[in-house]
């Protein structure tokens, strides 16, 4: 008799990471927030940080930093996390990239661009291929990461669902 | 009383005033009984908060936001289904229900204006009650999906801390079956002001 | 045709229900504007009878407007109009000269006897 493995979804608010295997389903809403997707497809075993800011900063030295704000003590604690829990390398991994849009019109500044910007160039620091990226415009991200396959289902507001 | 117990209650009894007062304003600009169905006052982790927002799969929404600039600075934001902010912009036109068929500028100016009005209505409490000087910024009127307009709304705040304390309010249009929800939250400049007023009270 | 009138909100649907009150009892309403600059250029180039102006607007807000228009034209007729009761902005727009104000939500009445009342016709 086959059993069928019910998916799990799992929701990554804001400043978070969430990892998981097959057949799990990781979710997030994003607007200039970056998401990023890290996927192991041997394993079948992937993270999503949700990240806020491009850099810690003087917070780094905080003692109770929520690490997943920030893209360069996230993507660390992302490669932690998968390492710790599913023994995944660094080398084991390749991403995709979402988000940074710029949802608030007028004279405020585009953090959604900067989040961007340093998400590829830690990935790019790490030598994490990057498979596969939409970032940019004025509108909400909904992004559905399948940890079956590591395709990642992204829809932007008022388009049709696209699969990355 | 701890400083987290003193901002609460402060926060309980601003919106407790400032709740009543736009449910009364929104009434009368809709001509149309707007009655509260939920209010709380809570502190939430900001990845918890906003995983719930995601994981309630709202539909499509329509957002105004609003700054409350002033002696105790506060975020404000109104939104509604862009559905129902269709039915919203025929009862302030007083035209029959069902007229506005697509979301346009006017609907989008419906929103507009009803979050400018009851966030007025919010300082309004605070002068009136408080005497603490508020105004309201001109609204930025946004259309998307309504976790991701919750998360632009709460990044300025979630930017400074890792939990934030937050009024909601739901709001129920009785007779038109439309639910519209209403926050608003503290900017950590505000926590002088708020420790003033439970010291008047 | 009646008297002229400007409204001036940021309101698309706030500017449609003042026109609509305003042509439906005489008046004829010149142009709409959607801020504080729109509104002193269009004053300087239309010289209506009467304003609307709204106070919280974007660019420039409408107690600089007021005060523009009337250091323009002293005798300028201009009604405020405030969301709920904006004491502090109120008082400062009738301290600059301002004729009268409405106060958001509005009744159709309220305009109309607003508007009467600065032109002397009540």
């Amino acid at each position: 008799m086959d059993t069928k493995e019910e998916k799990k979804e799992i929701v990554v608010g804001m400043a978070d990471i969430k990892v998981g295997e097959a057949p799990s389903v990781l979710l997030t809403n994003l607007g200039s927030c970056i998401g990023l997707c890290l996927y192991d497809p041997q394993r079948k075993i992937g993270g999503l940080l949700h990240l806020m800011m491009p850099s810690a900063g003087a917070a780094v030295n905080k003692s109770e930093l929520k690490k997943a704000k920030y893209a360069d003590t996230g993507i660390q604690e992302l490669l932690q996390q998968l390492k710790n829990i599913y023994g995944v390398r660094v080398s084991d991994c390749s991403a995709k990239i979402f988000g940074g849009a710029k949802i608030l019109q007028g004279n405020i500044h585009n953090i959604g661009m900067d989040n961007d910007a340093a998400v590829r160039a830690i990935l790019k620091d790490l030598g994490i291929r990057v498979g596969a990226c939409k970032t940019g415009g004025e509108k909400g991200y909904k992004l559905k990461f399948n940890l079956e396959t590591g395709a990642v289902a992204c829809q932007i507001f008022g388009e049709q669902i696209q699969e990355f | 009383m701890t400083e987290k117990k003193k901002i609460d209650r402060a926060l309980k009894l601003i919106a407790g005033l400032s709740i009543d007062k736009s449910s009364q304003v929104l009434s009368k600009m809709i001509k149309m009984g707007a009655s509260i169905e939920m209010r709380d006052v809570y502190m939430a982790d900001i990845s918890q908060l906003t995983a719930n927002r995601t994981a309630e799969d709202e539909k499509e929404v329509v957002g105004a936001f609003i700054d409350l600039v002033g002696d105790a600075p506060f975020k404000f934001l109104f939104y509604v289904s862009a559905d129902d902010s269709l039915v919203l912009t025929d009862l302030i036109l007083r035209r029959e229900v069902g007229t506005s068929k697509e979301f346009d500028l006017y609907s989008q100016s419906a929103v507009q204006e009803i979050g400018n009005i009851l966030a007025s209505a919010i300082t309004n409490v605070f002068a009136t009650d408080f005497q603490i000087s508020m105004r309201p910024s001109p609204p930025v009127v946004v259309n998307d999906y309504a976790s991701t307009i919750f998360q632009e709304y709460i990044m300025s705040a979630a930017l400074e801390r890792d939990e934030i304390l937050i009024i909601e309010t739901v709001f129920c249009v009785v007779q038109q079956d439309i639910s519209c929800r209403m926050f608003i939250l503290p900017m950590q400049e505000s926590e002088k002001i708020l420790n003033y007023i439970v010291s008047t009270m | 045709m009646g008297k002229k009138v400007i409204v001036v909100d940021d309101a698309p649907i706030i500017r449609l229900m003042l026109k609509d009150i305003l042509e439906y009892n005489g008046y004829e309403v010149l142009c709409e504007c959607a801020n504080g600059q729109e509104a002193v250029d269009q004053f300087k180039a239309l010289q209506p009878d009467l304003m609307t102006l709204d106070i919280v607007m974007p660019e420039k807000d409408g107690i600089a407007a007021l005060e523009e228009i009337l250091s323009i034209d002293e005798n300028a007729k201009i009604v405020m109009v405030t969301a709920v009761d904006q004491r502090e902005s109120l008082m400062k727009a009738i301290r600059a000269g301002a004729t009268d104000y409405i106060v958001k939500p509005f009744e159709n009445d309220r305009v109309v006897s607003a508007v009467k009342k600065a032109f002397g016709e009540e």
